[in-house]
């Protein structure tokens, strides 16, 4: 198994006083290589669980393994070298003063963080950098070859994530997280962007772990779909299972979770 | 008239550490660091003691700029350990600086009578002895753009950047940012105190109080800079940098010239600086906001 959920507890404070727990012992495994959908109402806590997992939040207890390497403990800098992460805000996931270039670098360097530092010995060899990424942009089949030395600020909120996706696949993740990546998007772009998610996932062979609301990508995008609700799992389908249902039958499931059923499983 | 303007111009080039350490702190970093207010008088009170002792020229500057690293990484450790913010982490190192800096030289004024030796080896360009400070201080400050230009240029630097652009993302690409932030701060410093070392090598003396007002200068030339150049890479920027900080200078030198009192100095610099950026947040989209196009 690559990624291995174990146990996992969580809560915060109530703004009104008193303690939600939202995650009791989750668990959830994934097969190496595999791209896993998650869905679930707001505060379901599918992004909390991204952010756990890549340690932007803090579990209270519990093992999350990449690997076989457990990753309590560290901070989410250290994660990152091995968990790559495309935001919802198009704005998140790159340095927009930043060339492309640069963004691509740093992303790039996240599989060697310590080897910054041997960046200070000499300059790096940057046209050698250029024609890789020219290269790999060709490859994808991304208009933003001559692109390359524009800050990426400059860029549209798709161009912007589709960077931070292409950033996401350098560096040799072994985790790629997608947190509603393309929420913040019009239908063209969502499009573009889900088509080069998916052609990432499969030529980067890695593990994924994609939230989203849209149920058009919960049906069509990925190997296996999961439904959280209240930090619980409530439905787990192979993407064989998951043919026989309708955008219709999915909503129908947000709406059957009750709630007297919540409750009942916090009780 | 002439020795006004080359004095302005050696003044503006002793600067430029100033100038360049605010611009890494504030621009590059985008950390506002009241520390280079202490680190500036640090640096000058550290080489003017040991200046007093015969003490070499570069050993005493290296000593300097050793310290104001040090008093950089103390504010950059409170604020990234302690997670205080970032004016009253400056704050807190500053004020104890000051007494450091006065303990450092057992009394609040150092004159230093003697030329640095050296200096009268420098060709004069014709201009005497500020001709010679001429030649030593543009080649100090264009190691110091080089340099930086360098550091900046590689993955680390591109690092650093990325810190001040846009932390969320830094994180996530593995980069640490509480490191980069102390790194980068400490450099800063670092600068600001060669600076500091450089004008009282210059004017002759170190004072306790020379420091203050130090960041709103270093701004001032940051601005001036960025508005004459409109830069557009990093060593552009470095240049522009230097640039505004001799401009600064110049204009200083103008308002004495035209008969302001001495004490009315920080008043016209403060002044100046709010001309600035009001003339820069109309040139210049983003410098007053910076953090808006993210």
């Amino acid at each position: 198994m690559s990624l291995e959920i174990r146990g996992l507890q969580w809560g915060h404070p109530e703004p009104g006083g008193g303690w939600r727990q939202l995650f009791e012992g989750f668990n959830l495994t994934c097969a190496t290589g595999e791209f896993v959908v998650l869905i679930g109402s707001n505060g379901s806590g599918k992004s909390t669980l991204l952010n756990l997992i890549a340690g932007t939040l803090p579990a209270l207890a519990g093992s999350v393994c990449l690997e076989g390497r457990e990753l309590i403990g560290l901070s989410d800098h250290r994660r990152a070298s091995r968990i790559a992460r495309v935001m919802q805000n198009p704005l998140d996931g790159t340095a927009p003063d930043l060339t492309m270039a640069e963004n691509l670098r740093l992303a790039e360097c996240r599989r060697r963080p310590g080897l910054r530092w041997s960046g200070l010995l000499g300059l790096h060899p940057d046209a050698r950098d250029r024609r890789r990424y020219q290269e790999l942009l060709e490859e994808l089949d991304l208009p933003f070859r001559d692109r390359l030395d524009t800050p990426v600020g400059q860029l549209s909120g798709g161009q912007r994530q589709t960077i931070s996706l292409v950033m996401a696949s350098l560096g040799e993740p072994r985790l790629l997280l997608l947190d509603e990546h393309t929420a913040a998007l019009d239908p063209r772009a969502e499009a573009k962007v889900m088509a080069l998610t998916d052609r990432l996932v499969r030529r980067l062979q890695t593990t994924a772990l994609m939230v989203t609301h849209s149920l058009e990508q919960a049906l069509h995008h990925g190997d296996r779909l999961v439904m959280l609700h209240d930090g619980a799992l409530i439905g787990d389908w192979s993407a064989q299972e998951r043919r026989q249902f309708s955008p219709d039958d999915l909503r129908a499931f947000y709406g059957n979770v009750r709630v007297d059923e919540r409750q009942e499983r916090r009780g | 008239m002439l020795w006004i303007w080359i004095g302005a111009l050696d003044q503006g080039l002793a600067y430029a550490g100033l100038a360049l350490g605010v611009y890494l702190t504030l621009r590059i970093l985008r950390f506002a660091d009241i520390t280079v207010d202490g680190s500036f008088a640090l640096g000058g009170g550290a080489a003017a003691v040991l200046l007093a002792q015969q003490v070499p020229v570069p050993l005493a500057l290296l000593v300097a700029v050793v310290l104001g690293a040090l008093a950089g990484m103390v504010t950059g450790l409170i604020h990234t350990r302690l997670g205080v913010n970032d004016l009253f982490a400056g704050i807190l190192t500053t004020t104890g600086l000051y007494s450091i800096t006065l303990r450092l030289m057992g009394r609040s004024n150092i004159p230093l009578t003697e030329a640095p030796p050296g200096l009268a080896q420098l060709p004069t360009l014709g201009l005497g002895s500020d001709g010679a400070w001429l030649l030593a201080l543009l080649l100090v400050v264009a190691g110091l753009i080089a340099a930086l230009a360098l550091l900046l240029a590689t993955d680390f630097g591109v690092a650093l950047r990325a810190i001040g652009n846009n932390p969320l993302m830094a994180r996530a690409n593995a980069i640490s940012t509480r490191l980069g932030l102390t790194f980068g701060i400490a450099l800063g410093n670092a600068l600001v105190a060669l600076a500091g070392a450089l004008v009282a090598l210059y004017q002759g003396f170190a004072d306790v109080t020379m420091g203050i007002g130090s960041l709103i200068l270093g701004l001032g030339a940051v601005i001036v800079g960025e508005s004459l150049l409109r830069p557009r890479t990093i060593p552009q920027a470095l240049v522009a940098v230097v640039l505004g900080s001799v401009v600064f200078r110049l204009m200083i030198a103008v308002a004495l010239q035209l008969g302001m009192d001495p004490v009315d100095l920080k008043l016209a610099t403060a002044l100046l600086l709010l001309a600035a950026l009001g003339l820069g947040r109309l040139r210049i989209p983003g410098l007053a906001s910076s953090g808006e196009r993210r």
